[in-house]
């Protein structure tokens, strides 16, 4: 090997997709390195309180009858006539293949790098394509705003450093939020320890979630084949008790 | 089997409220109304000439106020400028507001093409405007080559909205009842029959009747395609063919076996009274009804339909401007530009002579 180097223009061409990569590579670690966020949802830990439900509608002050997140509850009775409950605490998936994307008729919706499916309200013309494209009824038109609105996983909470509002309120510590890049956080370790045991909602929608659950039942993944107890149901048009 | 009860679910509301209804209805029979409009004035056919100038009332009385009730639903009417400063080409409705302006451009040049003379007519006559009736009539030449390319620039636009109202509700996977393939069909057909209907309205009330063997005959066509149309789609829910027609079907509850039955009886009713050929009111208005019906049933059921969970999401109408004031308001909206159109404008063959 020759100890001087070569300081021709072609051995300076010649070095110069390496030299391009070297430049490259670092940025494309960083990139990889940046977070992910997502969230385990560990059902057999919530009780049904909805502490999470009236967190979040506080701390996104979101109009009386509107709601991100819900958990919904249901009475499962076996055949053997063993009764129980059974909860879905429900939100945005933030998912791989969001539906509410193409449908935007002006782009207002969009993914971010850090995985957060958010909405420019800016942007938006509140014309709810998205909520028809949902398929999980995570997206409804604001009353005060007339513009699409959903869960965001508290993004101004996160860049602020701090857990979303219905994870930091979740009294049973059902809700396990985190990067799933960083394999020593909380929500990776757990999903690693569930091994391939955790859920997602309506796995055949093809929208790749990244809300995950332990411990839901999965015939209530999606619609649900019971009868619902609709006079105790709270409804947009009919708020009764 | 376990048993499941919910006891606390979450009922959202309709996304989409009866503003979408009226926009789908109005838009759709414009058009269609633009096509009956093509026989008479276009081809010239003598048969056509009295019901195709109704149908080119009709188409503008739709037209005109269609987007009015689109730029109802987005709540503040300005937003509508986003659809053109930052369109998203990946979404049927992005591209809606692109074809909506085509089809009314071409609409607008193809009816005033075709008034041109009579409204030279009407200047002849004297008085306070006819200074006014002049200068549109703009010599007031009858120029069957313009109307006849003013015609194809519509009929392209026309044809792109009945696309594109179809295929955005179309492809909402996530509404089990909207995403079938016979949802365009369905809408187009329907949207015939509301233009054949709101023509035959508008024919009797100039008090003529002599088109009503035409109207009928191509009503009775509607219909059978209506009824084809929907027996296709409940084969198809009931084979599995499509899962999501299968979907459907099964969330359907016991409410819907009334409206189906009703819409069913309401298109055999009218299939019945235009074989008769001769009373045009009655199967106008039931035609109008189906066409209207057909809608809101696939707009506010399918809305009613739960995605998730197992409670349906019941739509009651509200005395509020986005509800029952909406459809009345878009009616009276018609009913005022019917009032202006005729009072101003001459429509029928008298202005001619």
């Amino acid at each position: 090997m020759n100890a001087h180097p070569d300081l021709s223009r072609r051995a300076f061409l010649a070095q110069l997709p390496a030299l391009t990569a070297g430049l490259a590579a670092p940025a494309a670690v960083a990139a990889e390195a940046g977070p992910y966020w997502a969230m385990l949802v560990d059902t057999r830990r919530c009780i049904a309180c909805q502490a999470c439900t009236i967190g979040c509608a506080m701390e996104n002050a979101l109009p009386e009858g509107d709601f991100r997140t819900v958990v919904a509850t249901y009475a499962v009775t076996t055949p053997e006539g063993h009764a129980g409950l059974a909860v879905v605490p429900r939100l945005c998936n933030h998912c791989e293949q969001p539906p509410c994307i193409p449908v935007c008729p002006v782009g207002a919706t969009f993914k971010r790098e850090d995985g957060l499916v958010l909405v420019d309200g800016e942007r938006c013309v509140g014309c709810a394509y998205c909520v028809q494209a949902c398929p999980y009824d995570a997206r409804f038109i604001n009353h005060r705003t007339g513009k699409a609105d959903k869960c965001t996983f508290c993004s101004h909470r996160i860049e602020a450093g701090l857990l979303p509002a219905c994870v930091e309120t979740c009294v049973g510590g059902a809700r396990i939020f985190g990067d799933i890049n960083d394999p020593a956080s909380d929500i990776s370790r757990l999903l690693k320890a569930a091994n391939g045991k955790t859920r997602v909602l309506k796995p055949e929608a093809g929208t790749d979630p990244r809300v995950f659950y332990i411990g839901l039942d999965e015939h209530l993944d999606g619609r649900v084949d019971g009868v619902s107890a609709a006079e105790t149901m709270w409804r947009p048009d009919h708020q009764g008790a | 089997m376990n048993t499941t009860v919910e006891v606390l679910g979450f009922a959202r509301e309709p996304g989409w409220l009866p503003w979408a209804v009226q926009y789908f209805f109005l838009i759709g029979i414009s058009t269609a109304a633009f096509f009956l409009s093509l026989p008479g004035l276009v081809w010239r056919r003598h048969e056509w000439r009295g019901a195709s100038r109704r149908a080119l009332l009709a188409a503008l009385v739709c037209g005109l106020t269609a987007p009015v009730a689109l730029l109802a639903d987005l709540h503040q009417p300005g937003r509508f400028l986003n659809f053109y400063l930052h369109p998203n080409l990946g979404s049927w409705m992005a591209w809606g507001a692109f074809f909506i302006p085509i089809y009314l451009t071409g609409l607008l040049l193809y009816a005033w093409l075709n008034l041109r003379p009579a409204l030279s007519v009407m200047a002849g006559r004297g008085g306070r405007f006819a200074g006014l009736y002049r200068t549109l009539a703009y010599g007031g030449h009858d120029n069957a080559g313009a109307i006849a390319a003013a015609a194809v620039v519509a009929a392209f636009g026309a044809v792109l909205v009945l696309t594109y109202t179809g295929m955005e509700v179309m492809v909402v996977s996530a509404r089990p009842l909207w995403h079938s393939p016979v949802l365009p069909l369905l809408f187009a057909v329907t949207a015939l029959a509301g233009g054949l209907g709101l023509t035959g309205l508008l024919e009797a009330a100039s008090g003529k009747a002599a088109s009503a063997p035409l109207l009928n005959r191509w009503l009775e066509f509607s219909q059978w395609a209506s009824l084809l149309l929907l027996a296709a789609w409940l084969l198809l829910a009931a084979t599995g063919t499509s899962s999501a027609a299968a979907q459907a079907l099964a969330g359907m509850d016991r409410g819907w076996l009334p409206a189906f039955a009703w819409l069913v009886a309401s298109i055999a009713l009218t299939l019945w009274l235009a074989r008769g050929r001769r009373s045009l009111v009655l199967p106008a208005l039931l035609a109008l009804h189906g066409a209207w019906l057909v809608r809101w049933l696939v707009f506010m059921g399918g809305q009613e339909l739960p995605k998730m969970g197992a409670t349906a999401h019941a739509y009651v109408l509200h005395l509020t401007p986005d509800s029952l004031l909406g459809i009345i308001g878009t009616a009276g909206l018609c009913l005022a530009l019917y009032i202006a159109l005729t009072s101003f404008i001459p429509w029928d063959e008298s202005a001619e002579a």
